[in-house]
């Protein structure tokens, strides 16, 4: 066979093998041209038939056909079994836009998104999460947290107690007066949990609420370790450029007492319509902790100072999130809800 | 409280902005609510005398009257209760406008026309009250009205915490000013010119127990004579929001708010036995107060009596039968200080709060009792004339003096984490009027007046020099870490994984009350009622019990959601406390409604009852995963009143009952009008923390090839999975690596009441590479034992 014949053959059996529909052809195709019966071995023989001075050219395009016949089934076996794996996925009617299949995207409770939040950033700072009952004594809710007797706290009205005495905690300040009880200073807790005021429920009360609250007594503990805490947390909770700002203010359990401001994280400080115009929020309680709670658990008052505060978490969540009713937060509208998927 | 800024400078100088001040006032520890400007320049608006009035013939409760403007006499028509003539008052002629911006024109009123109007407080924006005109007293007719009620006054509102009750009057106010500025307080001064007759010929005072009223004063003030008070103490009793009644009255209330010390003025005429007798009420006795309204006192209420009964509820108010009358005139002032929590519990008792209890609840200075005393009667022989009888009847067994407190600098920088002098500690106390009666290197001694009983340690005087200071002047370190050892949270710390895992597999959290309807409750009956911890005094019914089970309110929340159309399908959680006697526990709620676990394009199809319970039970198998051997967990049917029969499970974990699931009961989803079943499940939080505490301990995977071998098995319907993989389990040796279930059939070819279920089996020794001899062998013995426990037609591959 002629040089030239030689290349007509090689371009048939490359349009030959490219139109291949399926394995089953390439491999016959295989056979064909490359299997011990097939062109190429039949050409070899035929070589030596040729005279000598064609022999180099003839044997050389024999090569080429040989390659590019190789290269061809790779190719279309590769095509084929690429087009079976994602029969769609080279058709145009392959839809993308389709909606994805996998389960749906679940969420947290933005009360717990707010609670976990809080929870790390003090992890970070050593502090470790304590827990109480819901159910308290007036002890631990009030007595040992230096309430007179005939405070107006303590009212009926405004305390939701049981028939047989105990009540509904009203704050989780209770948790600070059982940790201390159960164990020697230092101490560096906060207590994340439900408490309860007999409010009648409207736009900002709710029969029951959530707070966190914070503690650290040790040795040398000042206001200023409570400020430099709470301006760390307000960055970390609400933004880099939150600040704080104290206003003196009064708690039976703290003494010095504040209220704490942060500034306002929607509008910097300028005043908008979440702080009131005012550029800044009230989010904290805080003091240091009052010579009487330590002798109600047994500290010495000389030996150990601390701090303690507490936040509303709910209260937290609508300024954060911009929410303008408390009662959302326990209709659980899915619609409500979904907004919290992170 | 509302303080006016001309007032407070009548007793305090200082030199600033009310907005300056009011900052100042707020970040010192009083708190500034709102600063407010009422009263105006009154353009046009001047004195008018009333000639003449006499009823409107038309109309009952008007009056027509002729007023002298001062260059015109017009008619008026007029709507208040009482015009006198002779008198002055403000008056806005036609052409003129109110502060808010009324304009006044000559109007026509039933039939006569009314040439402007005779204005009373709230419409010159000075009180709310409406109910009778603004007597102008002694002015000519035609004054400006600017001129008489002066410049528009600053009304500061403060919020007063309850440990500072001292801080309840202007001069309250005025000694932190003054302190504040570094300027003096100026005590009004005034003279007591008292007659010769003696106050005990005039009067007779008791008091039962001194306890119950620690001070008692009465002075005697004789020949009065009952007028209004001049304009300007009524104006600021207005400004403060108080009524002026008349002088005597007044000046009872204006000493009030000048000092914090509530008076009571009684007729002595009307006080039967010229006496009055401190002492608590017994049974069946009754007052009229000054309201007007009739009680019957509690038994053990604090009265002050005469000969007869009540006179007045001590501290909280005044009775009828002794008031005040225009033909009063010999008054007896009463100051005194009764025991605050008794003062408390009457106002609460009788549902009324006053000027007065509010003070004496929260305690007033029993040192200035008598100088209020003194103050009211020198202000009503000003102001109502006749004598102050000598001398002042005084019952106070137990005389209350200045406390000593001292403080150690040191202590008290440190506390705050300021740095600063003893000087500067010192002069900050010195300007609160806490006088430095010792000092020394260390520290100092001061003497702490009666009306700041907030004061008793150091940390108090260490809260009275911060506020002071300035708390903005508290540096803000950067926050130290501290490692507390042994303090230990991973309760915590697996709670919020468990949630993690929850939102991980698609749930969404939902946060209930923990006070639920006993109604509710009472639907599912899936609680002891008797084991209820109901609230004596509920807010509302509906919130009236603790939780015993998180599912009620998890189905009421799914309803409320598929009512609202909020969503066609929902996987919910909550993780919760319930409560029951002497215990509370957390527990987790799942509740699952709509093709809440198919992809999207297959979710028209309806959802059927096993499908749900699936779901239900796959986020549980995610939860309790299989491969903790440490703890074994499984269903067990069981009898749930409020779970469709059938797929009522009760949780076993450890064999131990740790909650329930199941498909919701028809005759109770049918409340929620839901479209499909409802799955729910309750299980206590503890055995689902454990996987998140627990320590993993490694095996190596198997490093030798596995040899796969399937079987499928014909068997009755009413052969469960967990039989079968019970006789595989049994007859596999242990290289049976894993089974599980690929497939399941039922149809005509198997026979009805037949299903063919195939598993497929790994064989894998751990030790070599297995023969296809050993695993036929293994897998042979498998079928043997499948044909022999569960009479399986067996189909091996």
């Amino acid at each position: 066979m002629k040089a030239v014949e030689i290349e007509q053959r090689q371009a048939a059996a490359l349009e030959e093998i490219r139109a291949a529909a399926d394995e089953r052809s390439l491999d016959a195709l295989r056979a064909k041209y490359l299997g011990r019966k097939g062109l190429v071995p039949a050409l070899m023989k035929e070589l030596k038939a040729l005279p000598p001075e064609e022999r180099p050219l003839a044997g050389r395009k024999a090569n080429e056909l040989k390659v590019a016949v190789q290269q061809a089934l790779t190719e279309r076996r590769r095509e084929l079994a690429e087009a079976r794996a994602h029969p769609a996925a080279a058709a145009a009617s392959f839809d993308y836009s389709l909606p994805g299949v996998w389960r749906g995207t679940g969420s947290r409770h933005p009360i717990s998104s707010i609670i976990e939040r809080a929870v790390e950033i003090f992890h970070g700072l050593g502090f470790t999460v304590a827990e109480g009952p819901d159910i308290e004594t007036e002890y631990y809710n009030f007595d040992a947290l230096n309430t007179p007797p005939d405070h107006p706290s303590r009212d009926p009205q405004d305390t939701f107690y049981l028939s047989d005495g105990r009540l509904l905690r009203t704050q989780t300040s209770p948790v600070q007066i059982r940790y201390m009880e159960a164990h020697p200073p230092p101490v560096r807790i906060v207590a994340p949990g439900r408490c309860y005021r007999r409010d009648t429920p409207d736009a900002t009360h709710s029969a029951n609420f959530h707070q966190i609250e914070g503690l650290y007594v040790a040795r040398g503990v000042s206001m200023a370790d409570l400020k430099g805490t709470l301006a760390y947390f307000a960055r970390r909770m609400m933004g880099p450029g939150v600040r704080v700002r104290f206003r003196p203010h009064f708690f039976p359990f703290t003494e010095p007492s504040v209220e704490v401001d942060f500034s306002c994280h929607a509008c910097g400080g300028k005043g908008c319509r979440i702080c009131k115009h005012s550029g800044w929020i009230e989010i904290a309680g805080a003091g240091m902790v009052d010579p009487n709670v330590f002798a109600a658990v047994g500290y010495d008052p000389d030996e150990y100072s601390g701090y303690a505060f507490g936040m509303g978490i709910e209260r937290m969540a609508m300024i954060l999130y911009g929410i303008n009713d408390i009662r959302v937060f326990y209709e659980n509208d899915i619609r409500f809800l979904e907004q919290f998927a992170q | 409280m509302r303080v006016p800024l001309s007032w407070l400078k009548d007793y305090v100088e200082f030199d600033d902005t009310p907005g300056n001040l009011a900052e100042r006032l707020t970040f010192s520890g009083t708190e500034v609510e709102a600063v407010e400007t009422v009263g105006g320049e009154y353009p046009g608006l001047v004195a008018a005398e009333v000639l003449e009035s006499k009823p409107h013939p038309h109309a009952p409760g008007l009056t027509v009257c002729r007023v002298n403007s001062g260059t015109a006499t017009l008619q008026v028509v007029c709507g208040a209760p009482e015009v006198l003539p002779g008198h002055c008052y403000a008056y806005a002629p036609p052409g003129t406008a109110l502060p808010d911006g009324t304009a006044v024109a000559t109007r026509t009123l039933k039939g006569i026309d009314s040439h402007g109007m005779l204005l009373a407080e709230d419409e010159l924006g000075l009180s709310p009250d409406h109910s009778t005109l603004l007597d102008l007293g002694p002015a000519s007719p035609g004054t400006p009205l600017a001129e008489i009620l002066g410049p528009p006054e600053t009304v500061f509102h403060l919020e007063i915490t309850p440990n500072r009750p001292d801080c309840l009057s202007i001069i309250g106010i005025a000694r932190e000013v003054a302190a504040l500025y570094g300027t003096e307080l100026r005590l009004p001064g005034f003279d007591l010119t008292e007659s010769a007759r003696a106050v005990e010929d005039a009067v007779r005072v008791s008091v039962a127990d001194p306890s119950d009223c620690p001070r008692y004063t009465a002075r005697v003030v004789e020949n009065v004579r009952i007028r209004p008070a001049p304009l300007q103490m009524r104006r600021r009793l207005a400004l403060c929001g108080i009524r002026p009644i008349n002088n005597i009255v007044d000046v009872t209330n204006y000493v009030l708010l000048e000092c914090g010390q509530p008076l009571h003025a009684f007729d002595l005429e009307l006080l039967e036995g010229r006496r009055l007798a401190v002492r608590r009420a017994g049974t069946r006795e009754a007052i009229t107060t000054l309201d007007g309204e009739q009680r019957d006192l509690p038994a053990g209420i604090l009265t002050i009596c005469d000969d007869s009964g009540p006179v007045a509820v001590a501290g909280v108010m005044g009775g009828a039968n002794s008031q005040i009358r225009s033909a009063t005139r010999t008054v007896v002032i009463e100051s005194a200080f009764f025991a605050p929590a008794l003062i408390r519990s009457a106002a609460r008792a009788l549902g009324l709060s006053t000027e007065s209890s509010y003070r004496f609840e929260r305690g007033v200075d029993p040192a200035g009792v008598e100088w209020a005393s003194r103050r009211a009667a020198a202000l009503i022989k000003d102001l109502a004339g006749g004598e102050i009888l000598r001398g002042v009847l005084d019952i106070y067994p137990h005389p209350v003096g200045p406390r000593h407190v001292s403080c150690r600098w040191e202590a008290i920088t440190n506390l705050l984490g300021v740095k600063a002098g003893p000087d500067e500690i010192a002069g900050r106390l010195a300007a609160l009027g806490l006088e430095i009666t010792e000092r020394t290197p260390r520290g100092c001694t001061v003497s702490v007046p009666s009306r700041r009983r907030d004061i008793e340690r150091e940390v108090d005087l260490a809260e009275e020099f911060a506020r002071l200071h300035g708390l903005d002047r508290i540096p803000e370190p950067p926050p130290r870490s501290l490692v507390v050892p042994d303090a230990d949270d991973t309760h915590t710390r697996a709670t919020f994984a468990l949630r993690a895992r929850l939102v991980g597999l698609g749930l969404r959290e939902v946060n209930n009350y923990s006070l639920v309807s006993p109604r509710l409750l009472d639907t599912f009956r899936a609680d002891d009622p008797s084991s209820r911890i109901i609230l004596p005094h509920p807010v509302s019914h509906d919130q009236s019990v603790l939780r015993t089970t998180l599912i009620p309110q998890m189905v009421v929340t799914l309803g409320r959601n598929h009512a609202r159309q909020a969503a066609a399908h929902a996987a919910l959680f909550e993780i919760g406390r319930t409560f029951s006697p002497g215990k509370e526990e957390d527990r987790l709620v799942l509740g699952l409604m709509g093709p809440a676990g198919r992809p999207p394009l297959d979710r028209r199809r309806a959802v059927t009852i096993p499908e749900m319970f699936l779901w239900l039970k796959g986020i549980l198998e995610a939860l309790l995963p299989a491969n903790n051997p440490s703890r074994p967990w499984g269903l067990s049917p069981a009898d749930i009143p409020f779970l469709t029969p059938g797929t009522a499970m009760q949780i076993l974990v450890h064999g131990q009952s740790a909650g329930t699931a199941g498909i919701l009961a028809p005759n109770i989803a049918a409340e929620w009008r839901f479209a499909g079943p409802v799955a729910v499940a309750e299980i206590t939080l503890e055995p689902l923390l454990e996987d998140f505490r627990r320590i993993p301990s490694f095996s190596p995977p198997a490093q030798y090839p596995a040899i796969q071998r399937d079987v499928a098995v014909i068997v009755n319907e009413s052969v469960k999975h967990e039989d079968v993989l019970r006789v595989i389990r049994a007859a596999a040796p242990k290289e049976l690596a894993s089974v599980e279930l690929f497939d399941i059939f039922k149809g005509e070819a198997i026979g009805s009441g037949k299903k063919s279920m195939a598993y497929s089996l790994q064989y894998r020794s751990a030790q070599r590479t297995l023969t296809d001899e050993e695993a036929n062998a293994f897998h042979a013995a498998v079928i043997e034992a499948l044909r022999r426990e569960l009479a399986a037609v067996v189909r091996e591959s």
